[in-house]
């Protein structure tokens, strides 16, 4: 299975939507704390394993999060730790890039999502509090939704309805939004403890999961908030990330700072589907392809990129 | 910088949550201890997890590097203590007090002795040939462990001023002479005035190194046999190198150097020698020296009469507990007009012998020996030569370090005393408490036989050790090197330390390794 060694240390990994065969990976040095980051553009070779960076940038800061624009299908735009959004187009040689930087947020961006429906609109979330709405040919941000009481660690466009968006926080709260409203639409106190990440259902558009510092991911539907659907239990230390597969209705990756990926089943009563060992550090960033179904990516802080299949070893050769 | 402890605050949020869910206060719940106008600041943040049996640790290591404008953060990630070396004192938080396993590859002195030292020329081994100085030390260390002589993989004597091949022969004679058999090589070893320590080193070295199992490091000085002299002519290119040319200064002449440079006044040097005696004398008269010196059966000759008398020699015959400061300060200086190093304040020229049986402590379990001491480290240093007797004051820290301990748990030191100014200088320069220093005197009273000053300062050191106890843990050896170099060596008590009491005071908390400060 492929396996990328990247100089810093990774915290995303995304697929892109257009070539099944690319992903945008976003490092940064020293663990993300000082120095600066990296954002590499890998291409799966089609015919033996392996990976191989194709187009790397450079930043000042530490990049956290990574997204492929869904309108041009050599864009990708860039959370980055000193509070600026830079769009990239990896069409261009690496010193035309950034095309865009946006300095707007005051703190960390902490992630960036792309609008899978409109595909003309994305949404970043920063340790500021604040999540922004973006558009990519205005110069400013176009809304600031200033609910939250502490960081807000992801941001994540609803895939059916695309207005709507979720986004995860340290102050224990989900809160979803709709751009067309003023302010949340509904909060979830969903976690005793912080948030780390959120992920909508890709088939069912009232279901999202979330992750937290207390090990568990929650399952929720909005329309009965109250109590969550499923809780998963299984990681042995804060779960950074969950994803929802979009090829399985029922199917979620998280990883943790157990240094574990983990596939879930929440329908079924022995939820933990599979786990994967392979990281040495915490692991912090994974994806699951859009295009080709059960190809999964995750990266960590032990600088490595795992790109395999779901149910093979990610460390087989 | 506030931003990157402020990401390192909230990522250590994730794994040690704080009880109160919703409280966040940005000074954070963690001790983080920043102060950006020092020159150093370091802060460790430790986030210990247990969960069935895994320990995981995260380590945050920022170290601030000395400038206005930008801060360089290290920050290492690791598990298990994988950092650190293993150092052969410690655990791995650096506390020396937590070490207590012994492994079978540990090099052992299960036995030290030496023999009483005496004035050149007119002491008691006035007359008394080398080899037959070394002889009785060498069987000894058999007699008194039992040991099978042809069990010795080599004999390494440190020696310095006689001959080379000649005091090699002498000393492979004495090995005869001892009831070695032929079968034991024998070799010597010349560091100047380090000699005898180096080779004991030299013998631990060889034992950890695997060319044999147990070795006698000693050391063999008659300065009435070969008094301090240079042979022919000198080299006019010493002229062309100034360090070169201070190789030759007479030690005195270092000595003086050493008190101006470093303003050592004719008083302190002159109290360091009342101490000195009033020690050994004292040592002396309570017994403390009898484990460790072995009575030599040797002659007397009376110079005018030709008589000879049999006498048996078991006494330091170079103190003398009557000094005091007064007849101290009568003495004139006696290498420099003005100066301030008199025959007083010196050691005194002896002759004298020591030995060392070191082992590996498996081969001493198996033979049943107690453990007098453990050898754990040694360091050879350089210092410039017109200013030889600082040699300590570099030696010391190298060899501690070495050994992964402070000067701090070294709880009895044996710093040879070549002349009072550079032994005040080094324990000045070090701050170490003198009632830890040759407790039981030093060289200048009971005498420095060049190359048996290192083998007796063992001797001495680990005796002392075993009478004090279990407190005693870790002592050092060290001397000052003509020609400009130092050398010290770390040892630990013999048969078990009392792990509580080595426990030394932590000044500032803050739930911080050793490591961190």
């Amino acid at each position: 299975m492929p396996v990328f060694k990247a100089p810093f240390n990774g915290y995303s990994v995304k697929f892109s939507p257009f070539y099944e065969s690319r992903l945008a990976v976003a490092t940064a040095q020293n663990f993300g704390i000082l120095g600066n980051g990296r954002i590499h553009v890998l291409e799966l070779s089609p015919g033996g394993p392996g990976v191989t960076e194709s187009i790397a940038f450079d930043t000042a800061d530490a990049v956290y999060d990574v997204c492929w624009s869904e309108s041009h299908d050599s864009v990708l735009i860039a959370a980055i730790g000193d509070g600026s959004v830079k769009i990239y187009d990896t069409a261009l040689p690496p010193p035309s890039n950034p095309i865009r930087s946006f300095q707007e947020h005051a703190r960390e961006v902490h992630s960036v999502d792309y609008n899978p429906t409109r595909r003309d609109s994305f949404v970043t979330a920063s340790w500021d509090d604040t999540v922004k709405l973006w558009a990519m040919d205005r110069p400013a941000s176009i809304r600031t939704f200033k609910e939250h009481a502490y960081c807000v660690y992801q941001a994540v466009w609803n895939p059916k309805h695309g207005d709507v968006f979720a986004s995860a926080s340290g102050d224990c709260t989900l809160r979803i939004w709709d751009v067309r409203e003023p302010g949340s639409t509904m909060i979830i106190p969903a976690h005793d403890l912080e948030i780390l990440s959120c992920d909508w259902n890709k088939y069912d558009d009232c279901v999202l999961a979330t992750c937290s510092v207390d090990k568990t991911i929650k399952v929720w539907d909005v329309r009965s908030y109250r109590a969550p659907l499923a809780v998963l239990n299984g990681h042995g230390y804060a779960v950074r990330k969950v994803k929802f597969s979009p090829h399985r209705r029922n199917l979620i990756a998280s990883c943790s700072y157990d240094m574990s990926v983990c596939l879930w089943d929440y329908m079924v009563e022995d939820a933990l589907v599979g786990r994967y060992d392979h990281h040495t550090e915490f692991a912090v960033g994974i994806d699951m392809s859009v295009l080709v179904e059960g190809l999964m990516a995750s990266t960590g802080w032990d600088e490595l990129v795992y790109v395999w299949q779901q149910g093979m070893d990610p460390r087989a050769s | 910088m506030e931003k990157a402890i402020e990401r390192q605050r909230v990522l250590l949020e994730h794994l040690r949550p704080s009880s109160s869910s919703s409280s966040h206060s940005f000074e954070g719940s963690l001790s983080v201890s920043y102060s950006p106008s020092l020159s150093l600041s370091r802060s460790i943040a430790i986030s210990k997890l247990q969960d069935s049996g895994l320990f995981e640790y995260l380590f945050v290591h920022l170290i601030d590097l000395i400038s206005t404008t930008t801060y360089m953060y290290i920050f290492s990630l690791t598990r298990f203590f994988e950092l650190y070396q293993a150092s052969a004192c410690l655990a791995g938080d650096s506390a020396a007090y937590q070490r207590t396993s012994l492994y079978g590859d540990d090099v052992v002195i299960v036995a030290a002795h030496r023999t009483a030292l005496c004035k050149s020329k007119r002491g008691n081994f006035k007359d008394t040939y080398p080899d037959d100085l070394l002889a009785p030390v060498l069987r000894a260390l058999i007699e008194k462990t039992n040991l099978n002589p042809s069990d010795v993989g080599d004999i390494v004597v440190g020696t310095v001023l006689a001959p080379g091949s000649q005091r090699a022969s002498e000393c492979r004679m004495s090995a005869f002479y001892a009831g070695f058999p032929e079968t034991v090589p024998v070799r010597t070893v010349n560091r100047q005035c380090s000699s005898g320590l180096q080779a004991v080193a030299d013998v631990a070295a060889a034992i950890k190194a695997g060319f044999y199992d147990i070795g006698i490091g000693a050391g063999l000085e008659s300065m009435t046999t070969n008094p301090m002299a240079w042979e022919g002519s000198v080299n006019p290119a010493v002229k062309k190198f100034e360090q070169a040319q201070n190789c030759l200064l007479p030690m005195g002449v270092t000595s003086e150097n050493v008190a101006q440079r470093f303003g050592v006044s004719r008083q302190e040097q002159d109290q360091a020698a009342v101490d000195s005696h009033r020690k050994a004398a004292a040592a002396t008269a309570a017994g403390k020296f009898k484990d460790e010196i072995i009575p030599v059966k040797t002659k007397l000759v009376d110079p005018k009469t030709g008589d000879e008398k049999p006498i048996t020699v078991s006494v330091d015959d170079g103190i003398r507990p009557s000094t005091t400061l007064a007849t101290l300060g009568k003495l004139k200086p006696v290498f420099k007009k003005d100066g301030t190093t008199t025959a007083g304040n010196s050691s005194q020229v002896s002759d004298g012998a020591g030995a060392v049986l070191l082992m590996r402590r498996s081969v001493a379990t198996q033979k049943g020996l107690p453990v007098l001491g453990v050898f754990r480290t040694f360091a050879a240093v350089g210092v410039d030569p017109a200013i030889m007797g600082v040699g300590p004051a570099v030696a010391i820290p190298a060899a501690v370090k070495a050994a992964g301990l402070e000067l701090d748990d070294i709880d009895l030191f044996e710093i040879n005393e070549a002349f009072a100014s550079q032994f005040v200088y080094c324990r000045n320069k070090l701050g170490l408490d003198a009632e830890k220093i040759n407790v039981n005197g030093g060289a200048m009273a009971i005498g420095h036989p060049l190359g048996a000053t290192g083998a007796r300062c063992v001797a001495t050191l680990l005796h002392e050790m075993k009478r004090r106890g279990k407190d005693c843990r870790f002592g050092v050896v060290s001397m000052c090197i003509g020609t400009g170099m130092g050398a010290a060596a770390v040892f630990e008590r013999g048969d078990g330390v009392d792990e509580l009491r080595n426990a030394r005071k932590v000044e500032s908390h803050g739930l911080l390794s050793k490591d961190a400060r």
